[in-house]
């Protein structure tokens, strides 16, 4: 992997996930990824079309964040969500995106400083596996910066 | 047999009509062309004579359910088993009730391919009759003869539901199920694959990750954006498509690889726990993509992940809006 250019992260993350200013400063403390977060009412608003946008905007890893069942805001956005994103996954990776470079986090209150646990998991694999090139039908130069 | 066949759907249809039980019959007519058969709407007893039973009929009718200009209209349908699982799927979408239809069962034998006798006869077929086992199809340098089983479209094929359900009467007798009807997967033996048009596989499975995406693209490239399947798909019946969305614009309209690609992901994904695999929009498909391969997939997933097949149960329980508590060991943390 070209160690000049580092790897572009998206995620997706329902409001109420956000327990600790710690956990925003960390991410945005992170020099060896630009995470771009993107706030959401709730996991279930997320929509696949997101996902696909980012996908094939070349972005190299996503996550997708939100309450564990029980600790929806909205009962049951989470419940929802993670049928129909989970299957969606299937179908990204059927058409052949690495399974790696698209996770889930289903976070617990308790759950401090996980959602850099994740990105920092996330970071080590698609520098594994490189820039993202399957399903990438959209360049952009912002993707050339380093 | 057809004949008796028809003599019972045409039988059944005036019936209906001239008792007001319906105010259309929505059947099947001869086409303009050899191996075509077209839609027919017959609002008075004495035009039901119009009516065929046809192998040749690649539309699914139960679109018609959520095409007409009057929902309050009493529709009474001729449902082969993809059709009536649709309607299943569209009663159970609230997309139409199920007390304003009247639904007259007919066996399917399976919906014959022309584009598979024409790879083999030629462009120029001048008339083709099904007879038994067998489709004799006159050109101008001859006759052939194809057994039917081996010109039948992919998704009837492999299709493990070809009996109607949840009908209000059936119309001649439902043959034996199908012997050569495919493993679940629906995957073809290489043979079979090589004698598709263009030779291409039908599916995906044992293809490394890189070569489907390469192959998921090669299918797309082919795709114009004319949403001739999203037309021929009971299941598309949104009155503003996604890809007409323009804030946000999801998918570039342009012939292009983005949009298309975006375009069979989304559609295909929409039809999660909704597709009845009738091969509708592949038949449609003025350049022959063979688009099933995601919709099947979908299947595939509902199927051994929930159990679920769209339309076999009477009760229609997506499987997107089924989830519950119990669902917190599912999908791991």
């Amino acid at each position: 992997m070209n160690t000049s250019v580092k790897p572009r992260l998206v995620i997706f993350q329902c409001q109420f996930n956000h327990y600790s200013e710690a956990d925003i400063k960390s991410l945005e403390a992170l020099e060896t990824a630009r995470v771009k977060l993107v706030q959401v009412p709730c996991a279930g608003r997320i929509s696949p079309l997101f996902i696909l946008n980012a996908v094939q905007g070349g972005v190299d890893g996503i996550i997708i964040s939100g309450c564990v069942p029980g600790k929806c805001h909205f009962k049951e956005g989470n419940l929802g969500a993670r049928r129909q994103l989970d299957a969606f996954r299937e179908l990204l990776i059927y058409l052949g995106l690495e399974p790696q470079r698209l996770r889930f986090a289903w976070l617990d209150p308790a759950d401090r400083g996980r959602l850099v646990e994740e990105a920092e998991k996330l970071i080590s694999a698609v520098c594994l596996l490189g820039p993202a090139t399957r399903l990438v039908t959209r360049t952009s130069s912002a993707s050339k910066a380093a | 047999m057809v004949n008796a066949l028809n003599a019972s759907l045409r039988k059944e249809a005036s019936r209906i009509l001239q008792e007001n039980l319906v105010d259309v019959v929505i059947g099947f007519q001869a086409g303009s062309l050899p191996m075509t058969a077209q839609p027919a709407f017959v609002r008075r007893a004495g035009m039901a004579g119009i009516l065929i039973n046809s192998g040749f009929g690649a539309t699914n009718l139960a679109l018609y359910l959520t095409r007409r200009r009057h929902r309050s209209e009493r529709i009474g349908l001729v449902c082969r088993g993809c059709e009536s699982r649709a309607v299943r799927v569209l009663t159970g979408e609230r997309q139409h009730v199920r007390e304003a239809l009247y639904l007259i069962g007919i066996p399917c034998k399976g919906i014959i391919d022309r584009r598979r006798i024409e790879a083999e006869a030629g462009p120029h077929v001048l008339s083709a009759e099904e007879i038994d086992a067998e489709v004799v199809v006159t050109t101008r340098s001859g006759e052939y003869r194809f057994l039917r089983s081996e010109v039948l479209h992919g998704a009837c094929r492999q299709c493990r539901f070809p009996h109607p359900v949840g009908v209000d009467i059936t119309v001649g007798e439902l043959p034996r199920e199908r012997a050569d009807s495919l493993q679940e997967g629906g995957a073809l033996s290489a043979a079979e694959a090589g004698t598709f048009i263009g030779k291409e596989p039908c599916g995906f499975e044992s293809l490394t990750a890189d070569e489907r995406y390469a192959e998921f693209t090669r299918r797309a490239e082919r795709c114009i954006r004319c949403y001739a399947c999203r037309q021929a798909c009971p299941m598309c019946y949104c009155t503003q498509c996604f890809v007409d969305s323009t804030t946000p614009r999801w998918t570039e309209s342009t012939v292009g690889r983005a949009g298309a690609q975006a375009w069979h992901i989304m559609r295909a994904f929409h039809q999660t726990g909704r597709c009845v695999g009738c091969g509708a929009c592949e038949r449609a498909c003025p350049m022959g993509i063979k688009m099933r391969a995601l919709t099947d997939k979908l299947n595939r997933d509902m199927e051994r992940s929930y159990g679920f097949v769209p339309g076999k149960e009477e009760i229609h329980e997506p499987p997107f809006a089924a989830f519950s508590m119990d669902d917190a060991n599912r999908f791991g943390r």
